[in-house]
């Protein structure tokens, strides 16, 4: 119970600290275009008031959504590949190893120029920002099985299918569940660059659209402040998957 | 079934009732509308307008907007943008197939073989070099050794800065330029991160607002009767749809001349589009609008020739156009031409 109280306390404490030194820096400095927490505040409930609050979240959280399943879809099933075929993973890995660095921004002249001004070019930056990490982390899954698990499986008859499914699958997901976590935070961190195209909506428009509206710093803090949060909501909420009892196999727990 | 299946497909409920949300919220998607097995009529009629929330490109959004309040739709979307490099992906993709542009790269475009017609201007003028009000920089020769910000390097502010450079004597090696986009450009002068910086407006004139720039020069003052941006159409456009063209270039000649009809006209236009298309305090536009009334003008629209060789020779020079090019490469005068005898709307915004 003290550890429940203390994980909450603390960290509102270390939060508490912070903003007022936040405050105290902008009254300080007599910086008339840095915001104070109180005028981000008062950004936000007028964000909220107009109604386009939830409409930025939601749409947000629908390309980020979006662009992340189409990822873990092809991503898992490729990555599972590879990670059991040598031969695949010796033809693919240089590519992966050298798409992967790319940043998503490198990928926007691209993205427009393919997808147009739709969400389709956000949803696209998101999966390509997320794919890697969740292909190369069952890639690894896979590989780093230990070999026992795969000969005491074969030795009771598995094969195929059922070796997959009842011993590699399992064996890989705790692995896999670290790579989706990684890929949830560089998907949502991503949403900022990946809604710099023409779209009206989202949070990452937010901080955009607030820098073209002359002094609305507030808003662009407002902005980063909400994508922090929900980035912290989303990652709760993939914590949560580690502590079922199916992913706790080949813990060693 | 398992507890991790539980999971996965409540996940993938929750993702499918975000699409639904962004859909109803943000897309305009009336499930109504889809009950009734209607489509949405004429869709292929529409044309996407490229713009930027800056005056050189105003003509576009108030035409919108007296579109709507005369005929209550608009064959017109207008679609805006942050900054010059998407507006420009945008055009290429095909997904605005007419856009706002600034001249030069619009040339540069063509040179490189994007089909490309400039068909009508966007403005005059409506561009200032801005100093901080406590620099002791008065005329061009103080910028010596300082750090000049302009929007884009195809940008017509930059050759203008060109120019004023030549006409004062001195040459780019004079001062450090840097590309910024506008909207960044107040919090850089405040920052004391540039030492001018100059785009269209209403970025410049925001920090005479917030009470910490000052104008060094007008554009007209170092470049009389300035073009920064132009309409840009896709060629193919002009092959398939030019009534379209004529109906948007005569919208944008009327509504300019609208704009220049009064002030009133200018103040209520500057509440309408700041409030629906640039998401901005009224009171910037308001400001660039009426302070001096002449800041930025959006009545002599016409293509002519002499302002684009003046623009291409100072584009050659400084290397953003590789080789000469002529004129009637570039343009498509007939839709200006044929918008040259138009008067203001007949309108008087409520």
């Amino acid at each position: 119970m003290r550890s429940r109280l203390e994980s909450l306390l603390l960290p509102l404490a270390v939060a508490a600290v912070l903003i007022g030194l936040w405050h105290a820096a902008v009254r300080l400095s007599g910086s008339d275009i840095f915001p104070t927490p109180g005028q981000v505040l008062t950004g936000t409930v007028e964000l909220a008031q107009k109604g386009v609050l939830l409409r930025y979240v939601i749409a947000s959280l629908f390309r980020v959504s979006t662009g992340y399943v189409l990822a873990v879809l092809i991503g898992i099933p490729f990555g599972l590949l590879l990670g059991w075929f040598g031969s695949a993973f010796k033809a693919f890995n240089p590519l992966i190893q050298l798409l992967r660095p790319i940043s998503p921004i490198a990928w926007i002249p691209i993205a427009i120029l393919w997808f147009g001004v739709s969400d389709l070019a956000p949803i696209f930056l998101i999966f390509l920002a997320s794919l890697f990490p969740i292909t190369t982390s069952a890639i690894a899954a896979v590989q780093n099985i230990q070999l026992v698990y795969i000969r005491a499986a074969r030795n009771f008859g598995l094969n195929g299918v059922a070796l997959f499914q009842k011993v590699i699958f399992p064996a890989a997901l705790p692995q896999i569940l670290t790579g989706l976590r990684l890929a949830l935070g560089v998907a949502w961190l991503v949403v900022v660059a990946a809604e710099m195209i023409a779209v009206n909506s989202g949070l990452g428009y937010l901080i955009i659209d607030a820098r073209n509206a002359g002094k609305r710093y507030d808003l662009v803090v407002a902005g980063m402040v909400l994508i922090g949060l929900i980035g912290l909501g989303l990652d709760w909420l993939v914590r949560q998957l580690g502590n079922l009892d199916e992913v706790q196999w080949g813990l060693g727990r | 079934m398992s507890k991790l299946s539980k999971i996965l497909l409540s996940a993938l409920g929750a993702v499918a009732c975000i699409g639904l949300l962004h859909a109803w919220l943000n897309l305009g998607f009336d499930p109504a509308r889809l009950l009734q097995g209607k489509k949405a009529e004429a869709e292929e009629e529409m044309l996407r307008v490229g713009f930027l929330p800056v005056t050189c490109h105003l003509t576009c959004p108030v035409t919108d907007w007296i579109n709507q309040n005369l005929a209550g739709k608009s064959r017109f979307e207008p679609v805006r943008f942050s900054g010059w490099p998407e507006l420009k992906e945008a055009h290429l993709s095909g997904a605005t197939p007419a856009t706002f542009m600034l001249a030069p790269m619009a040339m540069a475009l063509r040179e490189q073989g994007v089909p490309v017609k400039i068909v009508y201007l966007g403005h005059r003028d409506g561009s200032a070099l801005m100093v901080r009000k406590d620099s002791d920089i008065r005329t061009m020769r103080d910028l010596r050794g300082k750090r000049v910000a302009v929007p884009n390097r195809f940008s017509n502010q930059f050759l203008l800065i060109l120019k004023g450079l030549k006409d004062h004597g001195m040459t780019p090696a004079d001062i450090e330029l840097i590309e910024l986009p506008p909207p960044d450009m107040p919090a850089a002068l405040y920052a004391r991160a540039a030492d001018a910086i100059i785009s269209g407006e209403p970025f410049m004139g925001q920090t005479e607002l917030d009470g910490y720039g000052r104008v060094l020069y007008q554009a007209k003052e170092l470049w009389p009767s300035f073009i920064s941006c132009v309409l840009v159409v896709d060629e193919r456009l002009i092959r398939e749809r030019p009534e379209q063209v004529q109906e948007l270039v005569t919208g944008i000649a009327k509504s300019g001349l609208w704009l220049d009809a009064s002030m009133e006209h200018r103040m209520k236009a500057a509440e309408a589009v700041a409030t629906n298309y640039y998401n901005q305090d009224s009171r910037l536009l308001r400001y660039v609008l009426s302070k001096p009334p002449d800041r930025v003008t959006y009545s002599k629209l016409s293509l002519a020739r002499e302002d684009f060789e003046e623009i291409a020779a100072l584009a050659l020079e400084s290397g953003i156009l590789d080789g000469p090019v002529a004129f009637e490469e570039y343009t498509d005068t007939r839709f200006s031409e044929n918008a040259a005898g138009v008067g203001p709307h007949t309108w008087e915004a409520p």
